[in-house]
């Protein structure tokens, strides 16, 4: 800030220390800075707009939905209930059995997803002739959306056609192999985006690391478990929230290969809310979208926690 | 790592194909101290032994990512009730090639494809556009509530489609835009990853080139057109890649955001193979294989980004 | 305590000879510094001594042991990387102890570890640095911690792979001699690689000059320095780098002279030279004096003639560079030493009793 007795003259400050700023400059500075933040805000309009209208309104109309009863007749308005719906449809069993099954969900696919995901990159990070086939063979299934890999296992687990539709432990029909089936799709799915990263972060261990670690007296297993699994460990912890969220954005692979039979046993809470029978009303619908956004925010939580607590190994 | 000093956040790292020349690479980093290493090309002991044996496991490996799009293959070219009577073997039954120009026209996946396309389309740009565009604010401009703004764009994480789902659902419904393009487009047009990506390319460019740009009389535009989105190309390509294969495998939206077959999406249209009667089961599967292609293409040609892409943020460099 | 035996090893990678036909021996107990410039082989050499690339043909022993085929974890070497190589998830207790936890086989009780790793961080004075981790730590600090990981096993042999590359000037002088002083101090066989001859020089017992995959001469630093062994040794090793220049060698009644295309030099020994054969000459900065060019042809001198290029100021002595012919050539004189002026013609005069004498053709010395 400029010193108090603006326009002085040299004279007044003998010892030439202070940097008096006229009037005409600080204005032009102002201007300057409220062009500067209106250029900002011209920046971000379009994007804070389409936040507005599309992810902090729905919130407020979700809270809305949530706390009044849809009448029975079309015309008439809703009722206001308070949180009795709220509590009612988060404390029922349709919450609880969508917890249990997306629970169940991310269990099945988040290990395997990252310990399959390892042991590819493991095998395919070595010189070999031909290895670079093999890497993209590996990445291959992040062309896959989960609609084409629910229609490829369709071909595996169907009860009338799939090629493994006997197979006890994959079996549609029961409800129990039927979540694990499904959730196999989304292993699949998921192996080229877990080889990517995973081979990825074994590319940043320096040679000379594991060249130490073999000197030093490590078998090639001690090795891989004391020195190459801990540095690789960030990139293990992203692609584990990274499958969380995919386990809780599991949807098409329900729809497509049980329709969320038999007798609901593959309902994950998003399929609850999606409800593509229409067999819930609104307001349980959006009771439903509240859990599922505070389920949301912990694991966002978990994200940010363990972003900010980033390892840094600087050497 | 060496870096190119005319584009930034290029880096070696994440791209499978150069798992040789990475060392290579940070052998060249060490310029000062002794130059050019003798490429190690066959480093390590290594008998012909275990490179045998690494090549079965590989083989094995490989066989279970291909069989399950073997299978797909196989079922979308076979005869699909011959195949059945044939009691479902390994091998092709009938093969009925012109399935895939049947998918075009009886399945309707031209149409599919054309809507995929405009809206991926769409969305890929407006996201570019406004990402670029709000990033630059974060990186370069001050305003006030800067802090707060960005954490309104940070708490949008936490409300993903999945959750809004049912109220965007009515917003679009309210406006009478079910069935239309801007019903599958406008949730979509702006995203905090993008954001991100982008706002971290731009706060690696060095301040002096900003100084050198004011003094040489640059103005917020010219600076960011000439200066700021060229240098960060790498991280925009992979972000444009990322935003592609996003938008292009989206299901749950297009979904509920349509109720009419002419209004599929690519990804929609491949429940339909629920409703195939038997003898129509290959056009179902080869609708997968025609929704999965395009990206095949982007994952062979654009490898590098789609890998710089789904690695940034989880591997450092 | 073993040396180490290299004895016709030659490495290949794919067509490329990294090492050829390498004979070398080192003595138990030696601190042996490779030497020569990059893609010379020394690191391939090293790596092939720890284990890490295997021999393509040849026999290479350590101590009594053929060793072609063992594991590194059997070979009892330790090694010091130029990156250090520490385990930056580990504290710096944990990287020293790592060789004693590594090997389950040839695993040291806990009681035994830790107060090797108490004894090995004393003698680096890493004491204090014990429950720090790697990152924390300044290149000096990890590169003592390198080392100390390398001591903690007492191993037959330490290898060193250009370890004070990363270190800058001062920090370089000051762990060259306590390199020094720990080889002293342990005794143990140091197979040392640099390209830098400064290093080798204040180093090692014995130098072994390396290029091409080819040893090119091994011996004690002043032998090398004073009788090189071929033209690529004689300009590698000495800074400034000693001056050459291409002639032919006249044996006379009573002295031997070059005949060069811009002066004569009069050579002391010829060695194996035969008259009128192509040599190059050699001679080291030291050796070097200038005399006025008016004095030609008033002793009928030897000389060279050149102009002073530049006079280079070093504080405690005095270069001066000279344009002879297309080259250059560099003096080196006492501050007190009668200098040239920029410009001025002269002529260089060499010592007879220190001109090193080359054959043109094979490059080996004559003399």
């Amino acid at each position: 800030m400029s010193s108090a007795p603006a326009a002085t003259e040299p004279a007044a400050d003998p010892a030439g220390t202070t940097l008096a700023v006229p009037p005409a400059a600080r204005a032009e500075r102002l201007r300057r800075r409220l062009r500067e933040g209106g250029l900002a805000y011209l920046f971000l309009l379009p994007s804070l707009v389409v936040f507005a209208v599309f992810f902090y309104y729905p919130l407020y109309r979700l809270v809305w939905f949530a706390t009044h009863q849809q009448s029975r007749f079309r015309n008439r308005p809703a009722t206001y209930v308070g949180t009795e719906q709220l509590t009612e449809t988060l404390s029922g069993n349709d919450f609880f059995d969508g917890l249990v099954h997306s629970g169940l969900f991310m269990v099945y696919t988040v290990p395997l997803g990252i310990v399959l995901g390892v042991l590819l990159a493991v095998a395919a990070h070595r010189r070999l002739r031909g290895i670079k086939i093999f890497q993209t063979i590996f990445s291959s299934t992040v062309a896959s959306s989960v609609a084409v890999a629910s229609v490829v296992f369709t071909t595996l687990v169907n009860p009338e056609m799939g090629y493994f539709r006997d197979v006890s432990w994959l079996s549609l029909r029961s409800g129990d192999s039927a979540l694990f089936a499904v959730s196999l799709s989304s292993v699949w799915q998921n192996l080229g985006l877990t080889f990517i990263v995973v081979l990825a972060a074994l590319q940043t261990v320096p040679d000379e690391l594991t060249e130490a670690a073999t000197i030093d007296g490590y078998g090639p297993v001690r090795r891989f478990f004391r020195i190459t699994v801990p540095l690789i460990s960030p990139a293990l912890l992203f692609l584990a929230i990274v499958l969380v969220v995919h386990a809780l954005q599991a949807y098409a692979q329900i729809e497509i290969l049980t329709g969320g039979g038999p007798g609901g046993a593959t309902e994950t809470l998003l399929f609850k809310i999606a409800d593509p029978r229409g067999v819930r009303s609104l307001g349980e619908r959006a009771s439903l979208s509240l859990g599922l956004f505070v389920l949301t925010a912990v694991v966002a939580g978990f994200q940010y926690s363990m972003l900010s607590k980033r390892v840094h190994y600087g050497d | 790592m060496a870096t190119d000093d005319t584009t930034l956040g290029d880096t070696t790292l994440g791209n499978p194909a150069l798992a040789d020349a990475t060392t290579a690479e940070s052998d060249a980093a060490l310029e000062p101290v002794g130059a050019a290493k003798p490429p190690r090309a066959t480093r390590g002991p290594g008998s012909l032994a275990s490179k045998l044996a690494w090549y079965v496991v590989l083989s094995a490996l490989s066989l279970l990512v291909l069989f399950p799009i073997y299978m797909l293959l196989l079922r979308a070219l076979s005869n699909p009730l011959r195949y059945i009577n044939a009691g479902q073997p390994l091998y092709p039954v009938s093969i009925q090639w012109d399935v895939f120009s049947r998918a075009f026209t009886e399945a309707e996946m031209g149409r599919a494809l054309t809507l995929s396309f405009v809206v991926t389309l769409i969305i890929v740009i407006a996201q570019l556009l406004t990402s670029v565009l709000a990033a630059y604010a974060f990186a370069f401009l001050e305003f006030p509530f800067k802090r707060l703004m960005f954490v309104v764009v940070v708490g949008t994480l936490l409300l993903p489609i999945e959750v809004t789902l049912i109220a965007n659902i009515e917003t679009i419904r309210e406006l009478r835009l079910l069935n239309s393009v801007e019903g599958l487009t406008l949730p979509f047009l702006a995203t905090a990853i993008g954001i991100f990506l982008i706002r971290q390319g731009f706060l690696g460019i060095p301040s002096e080139l900003r100084d050198a740009s004011t003094l040489d009389g640059y103005g917020h535009l010219r600076f960011l057109f000439r200066v700021a989105v060229p240098m960060t190309r790498p991280i925009i390509g992979s972000f444009v890649v990322i935003s592609f294969l996003g938008a292009w495998n989206q299901y749950v939206w297009p979904r509920f955001a349509t109720d009419r077959n002419a209004w599929q999406t690519v990804q929609v249209a491949l429940r339909n193979i629920g409703n195939e009667n038997p003898d129509q089961l290959n056009l179902g599967f080869a609708a997968a294989v025609i929704a999965a292609l395009p990206l095949l293409v982007l994952l062979i040609f654009f490898q590098r980004q789609i890998v710089r892409g789904l690695t940034a943020g989880a591997v450092k460099g | 305590m073993s040396g180490v035996t290299f004895d016709g090893v030659t490495k290949r990678f794919g067509d490329v000879v990294a090492v050829d036909q390498l004979s070398l021996q080192i003595h138990d107990g030696e601190f042996m510094v490779l030497l020569g410039p990059s893609g010379c082989g020394k690191s391939t050499a090293l790596r092939m001594v720890a284990g890490l690339e295997e021999v393509t043909s040849g026999i290479l022993t350590i101590g009594e042991r053929v060793v072609n085929h063992v594991p590194p974890r059997e070979r009892d070497i330790a090694m010091v990387f130029q990156s250090y190589a520490l385990y930056p998830h580990m504290t710096v207790a944990k990287n020293i102890e790592s060789p004693l936890v590594a090997n389950k086989a040839a695993r040291v009780d806990a009681a035994r570890r830790a107060e090797r790793v108490r004894e090995a961080a004393a003698i680096l004075g890493l004491t204090e640095y014990l429950d720090r981790k790697p990152g924390e730590l300044s290149g000096g600090q990890r590169q003592r911690v390198a080392l100390a990981r390398a001591i903690v096993r007492h191993p037959e042999v330490f290898l060193m792979d250009e370890p004070l590359s990363n270190l800058d000037a001062k920090l370089r002088t000051q762990t060259r001699l306590e390199l020094v002083e720990l080889h002293r101090r342990l005794g143990t066989t140091i197979i040392y690689v640099t390209h830098d001859q400064v290093e080798a020089m204040t180093m090692a017992d014995r130098i072994a000059v390396l290029a091409d995959g080819r040893l090119q001469q091994v011996g004690e630093p002043q032998a090398v320095y004073e009788r090189p062994a071929n033209l690529f040794v004689a300009s590698f090793i000495g800074s400034p780098p000693m001056n050459t220049i291409a002639g032919t060698l006249s044996l006379g009644p009573g002295a031997a002279t070059v005949a060069t295309a811009v002066g004569a030099v009069e050579v002391a020994d010829p060695g194996t030279g035969v008259d009128g054969a192509p040599v190059v000459v050699g001679v080291r900065p030291e050796h070097l004096d200038l005399a006025p060019v008016a004095s030609a042809g008033a002793d009928g001198a030897a000389g060279l003639e050149g102009t002073v290029e530049n006079v280079e100021l070093l504080g405690h002595e005095r270069h001066v560079v000279c344009r002879v012919g297309e080259s250059l050539m560099t003096l080196r004189h006492p501050n007190d030493h009668p200098a040239g002026a920029v410009g001025e013609r002269v002529r260089l005069v060499a010592d007879p009793k220190g001109v090193h004498l080359f054959d043109a053709r094979t490059t080996e010395r004559l003399n």
